[in-house]
């Protein structure tokens, strides 16, 4: 009975550690992938970017997602995968108008997605 | 990750309440929260195993969120009395002195050919072959035997909620006149009798809505 009650409160205590934990981790990664995307948004708006801009924060993505896979669902890290891409592509090509629009829609996506794992009401239901 | 938990959770109480409100037909020898725990536990570990896009740890945490569930249910079992009764119920006294307890069959939406057959599975073919009969919390069928109890062939129902099972009277030879003045011997209609079943020999037990038990004679072809 009291080696029960121990186990019970051993899992809760380190399922609301590593619920901390994991919350603190995944908002940490996408804020800073914000920021990236961030400077990379004034660097198109200024038309100053340029393919090592695009791949700088690609690569900080890369390193990022393969952490991240451990916590966030994979469809949605696929989904910053296909936007950062397209975004590369149009920067390559000197496409600017089209990157910002890109670069807006991954803007929300690492804003959005941290919010989509937050102990809310609207995400119990 | 907290989410899963507090959905698992959501999931686990909304079950448990349903399994309750179905009462101890669905339940089948189970405590109402086991059986919430064997309904889920084998889809939370195989949607991540086979579903590539979500990550294992989320399977990982539901489970440990049913183990949590699980010791607290256990331990408000063994601690606090109310609470059994809330998470696991009663146990329901199917049949008394005087036959059997309807309003406790419907509460646990079940019939009277639902304890007939309950009580084969547990050895007795007649509805006086026990004293008391009572539906545990887990769904299993117990019984204080009737130390006089007589079965020696099985009983065909006639009569049951107030429904005449034509193709019974026809295997027992009776005619419908005869069950008419027979009822009407016991000033019963159909609608108002809860039970009536009669063996081979032509014994028969006959129970109206309100009342006492009867056992009686009727004559029966005694062909089966």
């Amino acid at each position: 009975m009291v080696k029960s009650v121990i186990y019970t409160l051993t899992a809760i205590v380190l399922c609301l550690v590593l619920f901390i934990c994991v919350e603190l981790y995944v908002d940490k990664q996408f804020e800073d992938f914000s920021a990236a995307v961030d400077t990379l948004y004034k660097k198109v708006e200024d038309e100053t970017a340029n393919r090592e801009d695009g791949y700088a924060v690609k690569e900080m993505w890369l390193d990022k997602k393969s952490k991240l896979h451990v916590f966030v669902p994979h469809n949605d890290i696929s989904y910053v995968d296909y936007w950062l891409n397209e975004t590369c592509g149009l920067i390559y090509i000197g496409d600017y108008e089209g990157a910002l629009c890109k670069l807006e829609v991954l803007k929300e996506i690492a804003d959005a997605l941290p919010g989509s794992y937050a102990v809310r009401l609207e995400n119990i239901f | 990750m907290a989410l899963i938990f507090i959905r698992t959770t959501v999931i686990f109480i909304t079950l448990l309440f349903i399994m309750r409100l179905m009462g101890k037909s669905q339940i089948g020898e189970m405590q109402p929260f086991e059986f919430v725990i064997t309904l889920v536990i084998a889809e939370l570990a195989c949607i991540p195993m086979a579903d590539t896009s979500i990550p294992l740890l989320y399977g990982i945490i539901a489970i440990i969120a049913i183990f949590v569930l699980h010791q607290i249910v256990w331990l408000l079992d063994l601690w606090f009395k109310p609470m059994k009764t809330v998470i696991c119920g009663t146990p329901s006294i199917v049949i008394n002195r005087n036959g059997i307890v309807e309003r406790e069959l419907r509460k646990n939406n079940l019939d009277v050919s639902d304890l007939i057959e309950s009580m084969r599975t547990a050895g007795y073919f007649a509805l006086d072959d026990v004293y008391y009969g009572l539906y545990e919390a887990n769904g299993s069928f117990s019984a204080l035997e009737n130390p006089d109890k007589s079965t020696s062939s099985l009983s065909l129902t006639l009569i049951e909620s107030g429904t005449v099972d034509t193709k019974n009277l026809k295997k027992a030879g009776i005619e419908r006149e005869t069950l008419d003045g027979f009822l009407k011997e016991q000033n019963a209609k159909p609608k108002q009798v809860v039970v009536l079943t009669v063996n081979s020999e032509g014994r028969v037990y006959f129970q109206k809505k309100g009342e006492k038990y009867k056992i009686l004679k009727l004559e029966v072809n005694g062909q089966w």
